[in-house]
């Protein structure tokens, strides 16, 4: 006869509320710091690497870049990025999506480093990492043209929580089935505000478009200008 | 994939709120998800029936209710239930909307024995 001793505790929280918080007081560290933080999201091989390795280039010592570069295995992103910025591997061991205490792991490397930008280059999977909040400032999703255009309601959680969608490999349209106003209808349907723009890393199209909306991001999270960019903020490659 | 991460920390969250409320062995933990929610509940089921084995959780049951999206337009006020994620407002055609449910893992309540 235990029943009458059976309790309800109500408890009404989202799973997901303690490391909301740990991602908001990193992002705050962050902003406090002048750093904006951006995660990319995207399936594998759709070029985010290739992406950060010509946003370097593009700026040069302008902005200062550094990438905490996420991977189930290998070390290869970090080595691949290693001559354009900073980079700092992290292998999750077979995990499909980065933490936050990775992600911070990772960052503790660097603190004394002064960064314009920490690009967090998460693990190549559209769905786990759409449920990660890493102290973001701004989330980027990434599809590629050789991807379809039909994804974004595929894939609904990781558009609807990113403020970016990046239709990369544009220079390969001529040969696919892929309309980009297609696909950046799609995903405004599911994010309405989500900012779109089309992209080749490898021919520079579009280029110029991802770091206007990197600096302005950075301006309206972290409030101050990089401290290598002129009064004058075009960028000339 | 992550249900597993996600189920090790509602044990442990279950196990704090309990101690914290006098402890005593947990015969049901009810949660509640939407489509958003990014998980899928079979795979949670079976995540939670693994790592129960190793808590203190072995005897609990999972109560998973399953609930629909919900969004509330910022212009008109009204809510529904966005089709297909399409987030566009069917009573007057804002796109400034926003999500009410459907996109969290909520936990709702556990039942503890004396």
């Amino acid at each position: 006869m235990t029943s009458n001793e059976t309790r309800v505790i109500t408890i009404e929280r989202d799973v997901t509320a303690t490391a909301r918080m740990d991602a908001a007081r990193f992002r705050e560290t962050m902003t406090a710091r002048g750093t904006l933080v951006v995660n990319l999201l995207s399936s594998p091989g759709s070029g985010k690497t290739t992406l950060l390795a010509e946003t370097a280039r593009f700026w040069g010592d302008q902005i200062r870049c550094g990438v905490l570069v996420g991977d189930i295995a290998t070390d290869r992103d970090a080595q691949r990025l290693a001559p354009w910025l900073p980079a700092i591997q992290l292998t999750t061991g077979g995990a499909c999506h980065l933490s936050l205490a990775l992600v911070q792991q990772g960052w503790q490397q660097w603190e004394e480093l002064p960064l314009d930008i920490l690009f967090i280059e998460n693990v190549g999977n559209l769905v786990c990492p759409s449920s990660h909040d890493l102290g973001e400032h701004v989330r980027v999703v990434l599809l590629a043209t050789t991807e379809g255009d039909d994804k974004p309601a595929k894939y609904p959680k990781a558009f609807r929580t990113s403020d970016g969608l990046l239709i990369t490999k544009t220079d390969l349209l001529p040969y696919l089935p892929f309309d980009v106003d297609v696909a950046a209808q799609d995903a405004r349907e599911i994010r309405p505000d989500i900012e779109v723009i089309a992209l080749s890393a490898l021919q520079g199209q579009g280029l110029a478009q991802w770091c206007q909306f990197l600096q302005e991001q950075r301006r309206r999270h972290v409030g101050r200008r990089p401290a290598n960019e002129s009064a004058d903020s075009t960028v000339n490659r | 994939m992550h249900e597993f991460a996600l189920v090790r920390s509602l044990l442990s969250q279950v196990a704090q709120i309990v101690e914290a409320d006098g402890g005593g062995s947990v015969q049901e933990i009810r949660v509640r998800c939407g489509p958003l929610a990014g998980v899928e509940p079979t795979l949670m089921r079976e995540a939670f029936a693994l790592l129960r084995r190793d808590s203190a959780f072995v005897e609990a049951e999972l109560v998973i209710r399953e609930e629909p999206l919900r969004a509330r337009c910022r212009r008109c006020d009204q809510t529904f239930e966005p089709q297909r994620f399409r987030f566009r407002c069917p009573h007057c055609g804002s796109v400034d909307t926003i999500t009410e449910s459907g996109d969290a893992v909520m936990i709702e309540s556990v039942v503890v024995g004396g």
